[in-house]
């Protein structure tokens, strides 16, 4: 069931970004299966998207919000024919998420190193409220990308989260290997534990194991560093995958990512 | 006025079960009660200030009212982006309260001199930007605003004025202490009115106080908008609000204005102030000749 959603979001994704002319698709398809566990494991409701009592979900890597956007259409909260005007002006999805436009967006990202920080104090407010009136404790997932991890930002909103031993908050690494040609983050399971987190390093095209990750219970934040390939599901955007970082297929190009995703 | 501003919080909090202090390792013993009164609401989260913006916009997210406290330049030059982005365009908001504003720590050198924090998040759509310039304009404006939602910056100073305004005092109206029918008009905020007052005593001008930058009071400079304006000020910010209000004012500055360079000195506030032309008897005797010297 979860291959077949996967498989869904990636083919919207593709049509999204040939019919808009705009879209991240690698760093879009290095996420699909994260998106997918995490709104499995969080309490939403898609008719709801505002309740209260519900789980958050902060997408630091905002350049990849055409992944959420389909993810979300999927899912039910809204028609993903609504996603083709991408990036258009008076568009409600724009290439990075608006929190005011986008049911299902919480924070508004773009600039990375920044979604991280406010999921943070999310993260310390849901546990403020679940002490306040005795209820369940609201989790919170941000995913981060390891190009955004070359930002100060993100390791100043980590030791804070360690620090403040935020159980409730889980970040999920996009370990895609963006950064390759510029900044080296070797080991960065070994970094986050240094940082005061529990990691957990899993398959991030396996969304079992990011589920049973994301479940984990732990008495600290909780990193899951997801080994992923941009491009995932598309050979072409997995060779070249620096090539295709920000463009948007043709008609020949989108019948041959298609394929390539059927031949899977 | 960080001893009051830790009064009025903890008054506020005594009230308000929303509100959250976070400081980035500053006033900490200031707000050592505070600590032992609220220990849930009270975070001295690090020198990390673009942790301590970003995790404030995400308790405002959640309902809460947080007040990052810690010195001026790394506040705000520093985390102009988490401010500009995670509290005001993600309309999340937050509270804002600055130390060592202008050259409160002249002594610290360019590291800690401050005049770009008010011209900066007057600019941010929706901020509000408050100088009080004392603990009596700080008690006024920060009850009335912290909880509206909004980004709301307040900038302390540890060199107060010892003025009486009066009791109406209230956020975004500007105040004329001086009202003689004058050809001139002076117009400063926050501080500075130590320097401006006494200076203007003997002068024949009219003179307007503001405390609150955004949004700048109109009335005051609608009012006077027919005399020749100059604008008195130790940081940018003052003078392009005035500036705005209307066009085709007539307006000379004085204080820090177009100033293409660091002001590298060390001293004192009072120091600085005479550097720059800002004290008393200096201003005393520019006022007048302001518009000469400006042409």
């Amino acid at each position: 069931m979860d291959q077949a959603l996967a498989k869904n979001i990636r083919q919207s994704i593709l049509r999204a970004s040939h019919r808009s002319g705009h879209g991240h698709i690698p760093t879009c398809f290095s996420i699909v299966e994260s998106l997918i566990a995490t709104y499995r494991f969080m309490d939403q409701d898609p008719q709801n998207p505002a309740a209260p009592d519900r789980d958050m979900f902060v997408l630091s890597k905002g350049h990849a919000s055409l992944a959420q956007y389909c993810t979300l259409a999927h899912l039910g909260y809204f028609e993903v024919a609504e996603v083709d005007r991408f990036g258009a002006h008076g568009s409600t999805f724009g290439c990075h998420p608006d929190r005011l436009k986008v049911p299902g967006v919480e924070v508004s990202t773009g600039s990375l190193g920044h979604g991280i920080g406010v999921a943070v104090g999310m993260a310390l407010a849901a546990r403020k409220q679940a002490a306040a009136t005795q209820t369940r404790t609201r989790q919170v997932v941000t995913l981060i990308g390891d190009g955004e991890a070359n930002e100060g930002s993100v390791w100043e909103a980590v030791m804070v989260a360690a620090d403040q031993a935020l159980d409730n908050l889980k970040i999920i690494y996009d370990a895609n290997k963006s950064q390759i040609r510029c900044l080296q983050l070797p080991d960065p399971a070994a970094r986050f534990a240094a940082f005061g987190c529990a990691v957990q390093s899993v398959d991030g095209h396996d969304v079992a194991a990011l589920l049973t990750a994301l479940n984990q219970p732990t008495d600290r934040p909780s990193v899951i560093v997801a080994d992923t390939q941009k491009g995932y599901g598309c050979q072409t955007l997995v060779d070249e995958m620096f090539a295709w970082h920000r463009r948007s297929p043709d008609a020949d190009e989108l019948a041959l990512l298609m394929d390539e995703l059927d031949a899977r | 006025m960080r001893g009051k501003f830790k009064d009025i919080v903890t008054d506020l909090a005594e009230n308000d079960p929303r509100v959250i202090v976070l400081l980035g390792d500053i006033s900490v013993f200031q707000f050592r009660h505070f600590q032992e009164r609220f220990p849930d609401r009270f975070h001295n989260m690090g020198i990390c200030e673009n942790a301590l913006i970003s995790v404030a916009a995400g308790l405002a997210s959640q309902g809460y009212h947080p007040f990052v406290h810690t010195i001026a330049p790394f506040i705000t030059d520093r985390s102009f982006e988490q401010i500009k982005l995670d509290m005001v365009y993600n309309d999340f908001g937050g509270n804002i309260v600055s130390c060592g504003a202008s050259f409160d720590y002249a002594w610290d050198g360019a590291t800690h001199h401050t005049y770009f924090d008010l011209a900066m998040l007057r600019m941010l759509p929706g901020a509000e930007v408050c100088q009080p310039g004392s603990e009596a304009e700080l008690a006024a404006l920060m009850p009335s605003q912290y909880a509206n939602g909004k980004t709301t910056y307040f900038r302390l100073s540890d060199k107060p004025h010892d003025i009486d305004l009066g009791d109406d005092l209230a956020f975004g109206r500007g105040v004329v202490l001086k009202d003689v029918g004058a050809p001139m008009t002076v117009m400063t905020a926050g501080p500075m009115l130590a320097e401006v007052l006494p200076a203007c005593q003997d002068l024949n001008v009219n003179l307007v106080y503001f405390h609150t930058l955004k949004p700048i009071d109109q009335a005051p400079v609608t009012r006077f908008a027919d005399t020749e304006i100059v604008v008195v000020q130790d940081a940018f910010g003052l003078s392009e609000a005035i500036a705005g209000v209307r066009p085709g004012l007539r307006m000379a500055v004085l204080g820090v204005d177009r100033m293409d360079r660091f002001e590298t000195c060390y001293g004192t506030h009072h120091d600085m102030r005479a550097a720059l032309q800002l004290d008393t008897a200096a201003l005393r005797a520019r006022i007048p000749t302001a518009f000469q010297s400006a042409a």
